[in-house]
């Protein structure tokens, strides 16, 4: 078989450049901007994704880790009781007023009231057992090294949470948030912050980590059906950070302006390729309608429009994934947030190939120009 | 004028009885086949000749199941034409028909042999015998040294050769050329009617070739003169050609 398709692409490489390089920024913008909206949100469930914690339980219908709101404290003793668990902590969560000492005004913060002991769940990857140790002295709190400059304040430094006296212990760097600074803190000095008296014997979260982590998504389901320690839910990390994220992309509105980019760029695209595709259709209308003459059917023609329209979109496929990569790598060089999941990889790129596809079976419809009779003149 | 309608023997392999054919654009209706009646044999170069605009290539489209005729009927190979559908006129011609144009359609990323392998494919040979044939017509038209050139590296007359050779790997009963020598100098044309003439009588193909080129007429086993959609003569030229067997390259 005469590979025909391929053998016009390489040859005639020119004329179906322009439909190669807008499937290739087509996909690169796609995943670009997955990469980077991604990236941005992931932050939003960072008190998940950075603690070791393997369930979560809270206010029922919590949409977001930040905004818990507090359970009875009695739910610790419930989950205490499951032999499916290894152990559990509390997390203290206060929104909080924070003012430093150069007076740079006030700055809301999420205090995070965690267990200071080494083996705790809570921030286990941004704090390691020595940095965690020193929160255990009075009023004792740690930030983000980035978030230094907004609260006005470095290492050693004091500062007013709440009107209430914190020292800045340390540094540490994953901690950062969105909507808001992260000030972590022992449990006993957030509690000192907390101003609010409804929660007092109450906890927002309880975390778990369980024997079996494989089993989190069963042992889930068995405690959130208990009403006893009166209304709490209980999630796995992994679908609690989901829902976190998620709220943040389409609450902000980010994620309506995702998909209406990836619509016109797809739209954008699709003309570009198609257009280009149809070109090289009509640049060789005279040689498909002497093939057609000789017999060979008008379906075969279309295959070979397709079987060009695929390569294009695999050649841009190809390079908008390399493009993507150096763009993603330049990017975590520079710390801007980047995230990108082969999920999310492998749907930007067949949206490319999508494009390829659509804008094939476009081009093919210039085919019925390819009429014998108009070569016998 | 009256024409004796021509008794069918055994190497006629082209029937055409009453066939009629007009255009219409506009408001105008032009008729361009008046009632045509004619026999065509097999084993012969029959050229139908006439100046530009008298129907030639109409008539052509029609013999060759590209158009279909407004009345009348086209036996081709024993088979009526007119009751063909759309996808058996498909294959009615990739079984038994070859076609040359004026233009020479060559894909330009393909080289001799691949053009005239591409539409060998498309008729289920496998592969081997693909090229085999694509080489022995390659071979046939004095393209054999050539057969890895591209388009852009062949002269005209070798771009038609290829397109001949094209037409002719499917080893076709009939063989229809349109103006095949009219984008080529006289002696390269020359060549091109001496093939032709060549391929109806080694292969016993019908070969007719249509051309308002009067320098053709002497390469011919038939002539029929062709003017307004009628036919005015039908004759066996005064000098019949031998074909000639090896090819000068003309510069
Ligand atoms: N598709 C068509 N529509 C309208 N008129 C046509 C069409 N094809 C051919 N004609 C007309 O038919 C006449 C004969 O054309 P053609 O058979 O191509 O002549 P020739 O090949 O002898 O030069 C011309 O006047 C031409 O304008
Ligand atoms: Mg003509």
């Amino acid at each position: 078989m005469v590979a025909l398709a391929r053998k016009t692409l390489v040859y005639e490489w020119r004329r179906f450049l322009p439909a190669i390089l807008a499937v290739c920024f087509a996909g690169l913008l796609q995943l670009l901007q997955a990469a980077l909206v991604l990236g941005i949100f992931g932050s939003a469930s960072v008190y998940i994704t950075g603690s070791s914690a393997d369930l979560w339980a809270g206010y029922p219908g919590t949409q977001s880790v930040n905004l818990g709101r507090s359970i009875d404290a009695g739910v610790e003793m419930r989950l205490r009781m499951d032999p499916a668990v290894a152990a559990v902590e509390p997390f203290h969560w206060v929104d909080a007023d924070w003012r430093g000492p150069n007076d740079t005004g006030g700055v809301s913060v999420f205090v995070s009231g965690i267990n200071t002991r080494p083996d705790g769940m809570l921030f286990a990857q941004a704090l390691p057992p020595a940095l965690r140790a020193r929160l255990n002295e009075p009023d004792a709190v740690i930030v983000d090294r980035a978030d230094l400059d907004s609260l006005g304040v470095g290492i050693g430094d004091s500062a007013v949470i709440n009107g209430h006296r914190v020292r800045v212990v340390g540094v540490s760097s994953g901690l950062r948030a969105l909507g808001g600074v992260n000030v972590v803190a022992s449990l006993a000095t957030a509690a000192t912050l907390d101003t609010d008296p409804s929660n007092a014997n109450r906890m927002t979260y309880f975390v778990a980590r369980l024997h079996d982590p494989g089993q989190a998504r069963r042992v889930a389901v068995r405690l959130r059906g208990d009403r006893a320690f009166g209304n709490y839910d209980v999630w796995t990390a992994k679908s609690f950070a989901r829902r976190s994220r998620l709220y943040w992309i389409f609450d902000t509105g980010a994620g309506a302006g995702v998909l209406f980019l990836a619509g016109i760029v797809f739209l954008v695209g699709a003309a570009i390729t198609s257009q280009t595709l149809m070109a090289a259709v009509i640049g060789s209308v005279r040689e498909y309608a002497t093939l057609n003459a000789l017999g060979v059917g008008v379906g075969a023609l279309r295959r070979v429009v397709m079987e060009q329209a695929f390569w294009v979109g695999l050649l841009g496929l190809v390079g908008s994934a390399v493009l993507g990569a150096v763009a993603m790598a330049f990017a975590r060089s520079r710390n801007v947030p980047v995230a990108l999941g082969p999920w999310t990889t492998l749907a930007c790129l067949s949206l490319c190939m999508g494009l390829a596809i659509v804008s094939g079976l476009a081009a093919m419809r210039s085919l019925h120009r390819a009429d014998p009779a108009t070569l016998l003149r | 004028m009256s024409q004796p309608l021509p008794s069918a023997n055994a190497s006629t392999s082209l029937q055409v009885r009453h066939v009629r054919k007009s255009f219409v654009s506009g408001q105008v209706r032009s008729t361009v086949l008046h009632d045509l009646t004619l026999d065509i044999r097999a084993g012969e170069l029959t050229l139908i000749s006439g100046p530009s605009g008298c129907g030639k290539s109409t008539l052509l489209a029609i013999l060759s199941g590209l158009q279909r005729a407004d009345d009348g009927q086209v036996i081709a190979l024993g088979q009526d034409l007119g009751v063909l559908g759309a996808r058996a006129l498909e294959r009615f011609r990739l079984r038994h028909t070859g076609f040359v144009f004026q233009g020479f359609n060559l894909f330009p990323a393909l080289n001799a042999l691949e053009q005239v392998e591409l539409p060998l494919s498309y008729l289920g040979l496998a592969p081997a015998e693909a090229r085999r044939r694509a080489m022995a017509s390659l071979e046939e038209v004095g393209l054999g040294p050539r057969t890895s050139l591209r388009p852009s590296e062949l002269s005209g007359g070798e771009k038609q050769r290829v397109a001949i050779a094209r037409a002719l790997a499917k080893q076709p009963d009939l063989l229809f050329a349109d103006e095949p020598t009219s984008a080529l100098d006289a002696a390269n044309g020359q060549t091109i009617i001496d093939i032709l003439h060549r391929i109806a009588r080694t292969h016993g193909t019908t070969v007719l070739c249509v051309s308002h080129d009067p320098r053709l007429v002497g390469h011919a086993d038939r002539v029929l003169a062709m003017e307004d959609g009628r036919i005015l003569s039908d004759r066996v030229p005064p000098s019949p050609s031998t074909p000639a067997t090896g090819f000068e390259e003309t510069p």
